[in-house]
């Protein structure tokens, strides 16, 4: 890594669901150009961990700041203004548009024109052109028009990713972007994940191990909220906790 | 998308030859009854705004009819009296009376959804319900109004160089304000606002994680169909030269869903057809029998199963998104 500056800082993060602690103490720092994966086993508190960052929980306590900025009370509809983009485990799309349409309204939302009732947003090329460029990023230039119902389990994962990219923000939260792809698909996303490296710091939640280790710069290892070690690759696949609470199991 | 337009066209065709046609035909009842029709259509084009577009099911939207009817009513009834209202001494001219019929419906709109739309689903249908109630009584209380009887209206509202009280000139006024209404709302829906608007309706987590906070977007369609109803209020105030409590009464607000229901909701165009169905049912239908409602029930029930998107998804045909 050349920069070290910390991009995501979260301090002492908790939230608790009647006894359950989902988030236990966490302390995590995303590098501005790393590629920085989460993992750990099924109720590990992941997803639960992505939502309090994107800011659809709120934390009982503890911090999260963005450039050294608490962002822990911004609410969710600004966290992509101030530099957080998310994407979902399970798709959030909009199934009535099309493809394009999706991903400008992403490029809609980082403009004044977000608001404007006259202007057709279907023929505004100030919208459209970038909304292209992301899918073409992500390889799904070709079904710019088709309807996102008729879209393969695979290419909405793509669109999803694309949708994230299109808000313009620093720091990409992807929640499991891999989820239900096939072996082929998965290599797929892998390459695009990996042509995006350095150009965002990314908090990746992911389940396969190869994959995880062939992108991450560093790995976060999360057991029952609470985050039990932090290291390089290397390091988690060789640490004996790890392996008993997580590695071993598999 | 070409069979779209052709529908449309044929649509708007037709309103503009009805005059015509009834004075061939020698029926001085059909400009009359057109009229209703492109006045329930304008209504219930702008519930169609937030409900086809924006999920919104407001069972409310006969407040703002009423409201509409009552600003040309009560105004009327001042100058009438020759005394003023406020201190302000009135005005019969269409130009005044009627903006500020759509600014009332639109301010009460606003007080209406900033309630509202805290909440969502059920018991956003039921807050709307109980809103419109809640006026409907009030409007049954002026007793200085005529309460249950409601108020009738002597005149028109005078449009500069217009003879209003001339039924065809005041059915093409009124067609006029529906066709440009209808400009409007499409240019609405396909604005970025109104894809914004859609987004709530498709997946409002998704909208709310790309930055788009929900109030705003849908306090203002909720405001902008308000007004759009509200005028249709006051063209119907104009038409029947009468107001009365039942304008705002929860089983208007349940015609022009019907109505919405049956010409195709999210669709702009067809709660015209939608209006010009219901209202016509009504009329053949109540020369035979005054429980109509009993024939219309499975006309809406097949409607519904048959077509996703009404009597104009199934004229348009295909699968349309837009």
């Amino acid at each position: 890594m050349t920069d070290k500056k910390p991009k995501l800082e979260i301090r002492n993060l908790r939230k608790s669901f009647g006894a359950l602690a989902a988030t236990d103490d966490v302390n995590l720092t995303v590098y501005a150009d790393e590629i920085h994966a989460l993992i750990g086993p099924n109720g590990a508190g992941k997803t639960t961990l992505i939502s309090q960052i994107s800011g659809e929980i709120m934390p009982d306590s503890g911090q999260i700041l963005l450039d050294g900025k608490d962002i822990t009370r911004v609410p969710p509809h600004q966290r992509a203004a101030v530099g957080l983009a998310r994407s979902f485990q399970i798709s959030q799309l909009y199934h009535d548009f099309t493809v394009e349409d999706n991903v400008a309204m992403a490029v809609q939302a980082g403009t004044s024109k977000r608001f404007s009732l006259w202007r057709n947003a279907r023929k505004d090329e100030s919208l459209r052109k970038p909304a292209r460029e992301a899918l073409a990023k992500v390889g799904l230039e070709h079904r710019a028009n088709d309807l996102v119902s008729s879209l393969a389990h695979g290419e909405k994962r793509q669109l999803e990713l694309a949708i994230a990219l299109s808000l313009n923000a620093p720091v990409l939260l992807l929640d499991e972007p891999m989820a239900g792809l096939g072996a082929e698909e998965s290599m797929l996303m892998k390459d695009i994940l990996q042509g995006l490296k350095g150009q965002y710091a990314m908090l990746l939640v992911e389940h396969d191990m190869d994959i995880v280790f062939a992108l991450a710069d560093r790995v976060t290892v999360l057991v029952y909220g609470h985050p039990i070690f932090t290291g390089t690759p290397d390091e988690v696949r060789d640490h004996p906790d790890v392996r008993d609470a997580y590695l071993g199991n598999e | 998308m070409t069979r779209k337009y052709i529908v449309v066209g044929i649509i708007f065709a037709l309103l503009i030859l009805v005059p015509p046609i009834a004075n061939v035909t020698d029926d001085t009842f059909l400009v009359s009854m057109v009229t209703r029709f492109v006045i329930y259509a304008l209504a219930a084009v702008s519930l169609d705004l937030i409900l086809g577009y924006g999920a919104l099911v407001s069972f409310g939207h006969a407040a703002f009819f009423g409201i509409g009817g009552y600003v040309v009513a009560i105004v009327g009834f001042h100058m009438d009296m020759g005394d003023t209202l406020f201190g302000w001494a009135g005005s019969n001219s269409a130009l005044v009376i009627w903006p500020l019929a759509m600014i009332m419906s639109a301010v009460v709109g606003a007080v209406m959804g900033a309630l509202s739309l805290r909440t969502s689903g059920i018991q956003f249908i039921m807050i709307t319900l109980a809103f419109a109630q809640m006026l409907y009584f009030v409007l049954v209380g002026l007793v200085q109004y005529g309460g249950d009887d409601g108020l009738s209206i002597t005149n028109r509202n005078l449009i500069p160089g217009l003879d209003v009280d001339d039924n065809t000139t005041f059915y093409y006024v009124c067609l006029v304000l529906l066709t440009v209404w209808v400009l409007v709302c499409r240019r609405i829906v396909n604005s970025p606002f109104g894809m914004v608007l859609r987004g709530f309706k498709q997946n409002e987590r998704r909208n709310v994680n790309l930055g788009y906070a929900p109030m705003p977007y849908k306090l203002s369609a909720f405001v902008i169909s308000a007004a759009g109803t509200g005028l249709a209020g006051v063209l119907w105030a104009n038409y029947a030269l009468y107001a009365s409590p039942d304008m705002a009464s929860w089983l208007k607000s349940g015609e022009l869903m019907a109505m919405i229901i049956l010409g195709g909701m999210g669709t702009i165009f067809g709660p015209i057809i939608g209006a010009a169905v219901f209202l016509g049912l009504e009329q053949i239908l109540t020369a035979w029998t005054e429980h109509w409602m009993l024939f219309l029930g499975p006309v809406l029930i097949l409607v519904v199963l048959f077509s996703r998107r009404g009597i104009f998804g199934w004229l348009v045909g295909g699968r349309n998104n837009d």
